[in-house]
């Protein structure tokens, strides 16, 4: 799920100076939609058939272009590169390690892949997100907090209100996990009515997170509770030695055990 | 056969000389947003015919991408009072497809009253 996975290479570059037209055909043999705009070796834009097809063709690739095009890294997930994309509204983003570019992503092929891991009722990615997530903070001995939060009672709900109803209060429980987290935070709906949530905030951020997740929330008129089992990984000895699947045993299992406890 | 023998062709050339300004524009290069030549060309042209005698100011505007100014008027008058000035009065002859060349000249009036020793 990193961005080299998904980038097309080589990379292919035009001079500034050369035409609108000369980049049109030269687009066009390669059956590419954009095309690296250099001047004297340095990346100086991005040109794509969008720019060309807005462009008079006598102009020069280095006024059709889009100047200082936005890059990102190989090693970035690629839900990273689609956000940075949404964010300044463009299509392409140029990969680069060491200064050179070694690809493009677009967003049209990151989208594509991406959705397959989107949960379509909620709009959450779902559990194979967070298990890269996990797995990555791990290689890099990253520590994190692991937060399994499991809906109380949600099978009453479906029982009392019917399974739609139930669809709606996991949207408005995804909406507010969406409010009160943060870039330091990844959100997934793991299955039904359970959640995981990965933050890297430091501790008192962390303990207003899940304070935050702990409240019950009124939704249409009912409570809802929820049991948020919690894995910190600054108190697990020997937290790098486990595999994600462990952490999310432990807390999911700490979750029950909370369930259990708020009912006995 | 007959036709063939009455064959032929011929050229006529016209020769038309005058010299060459340089540089070819004046004070001024209004650049339209959809112009054949965009400012960054503009620029390497004005670059290349009279070093450093001319600055390309980027403007936002509906029709005007650019203007190419000669510095030395620029020395003379506030770059944001000459936009404004040239955006008012471009604005009523370009479509955003065209390029327009414009001559500026700028003549300082003084008078001073001074006391009489």
């Amino acid at each position: 799920m990193k961005v080299a996975e998904f980038m097309s290479s080589p990379v292919y570059t035009v001079s500034s100076e050369r035409g609108v037209q000369f980049v049109s055909d030269m687009m066009n043999e390669l059956k590419i939609g954009s095309l690296v705009v250099t001047d004297h070796g340095s990346i100086v834009g991005i040109i794509t058939s969008r720019d060309i097809r807005s462009s008079h063709p006598n102009r020069i690739a280095a006024d059709a272009m889009t100047p200082n095009p936005i890059s990102i890294s190989p090693d970035r997930f690629a839900w990273d590169a689609l956000e940075v994309m949404e964010q300044h509204c463009i299509e392409r983003l140029l990969v680069t390690h060491e200064e050179q570019a070694i690809g493009i992503v677009t967003r049209v092929a990151l989208q594509g892949k991406l959705n397959q891991i989107v949960d379509p009722l909620t709009g959450l990615y779902r559990a194979p997100y967070i298990q890269h997530i996990g797995e990555h903070f791990l290689n890099r001995h990253q520590h994190f907090r692991l937060l399994f939060i499991d809906l109380n009672n949600f099978g009453e709900i479906n029982k009392f209100h019917g399974h739609p109803v139930g669809d709606d209060f996991l949207v408005e429980f995804s909406n507010r996990l969406r409010t009160i987290t943060n870039e330091q935070d990844y959100v997934c709906r793991y299955a039904g009515d359970e959640f995981i949530v990965i933050t890297c905030r430091n501790e008192n951020d962390a303990m207003q997170l899940e304070a935050a997740l702990s409240q019950p929330v009124v939704i249409q008129n009912v409570t809802l509770s929820a049991s948020v089992g919690i894995i910190n990984g600054y108190l697990v000895p020997d937290f790098f030695s486990l595999s994600f699947r462990e952490l999310i045993s432990r807390a999911s299992l700490l979750s029950t055990s909370l369930k259990q406890k708020s009912f006995a | 056969m007959q036709d063939k023998l009455n064959y032929f062709r011929k050229a006529t050339l016209s020769l038309k000389i005058s010299e060459f300004e340089v540089p070819p524009m004046q004070d001024l290069l209004i650049i339209g947003k959809k112009a054949p030549i965009g400012p960054e060309a503009v620029k390497r042209m004005a670059q290349a015919l009279s070093p450093e005698q001319f600055t390309i100011v980027k403007l936002d505007h509906a029709k005007i991408e650019a203007v190419l100014i000669r510095n030395s008027i620029l020395q003379m008058l506030d770059e944001r009072l000459l936009m404004q000035i040239i955006m008012e009065e471009a604005d009523r002859l370009i479509s955003d497809n065209m390029v327009l060349r414009s001559e500026l000249k700028i003549s300082v009036s003084v008078q001073r009253e001074v006391e009489l020793s």
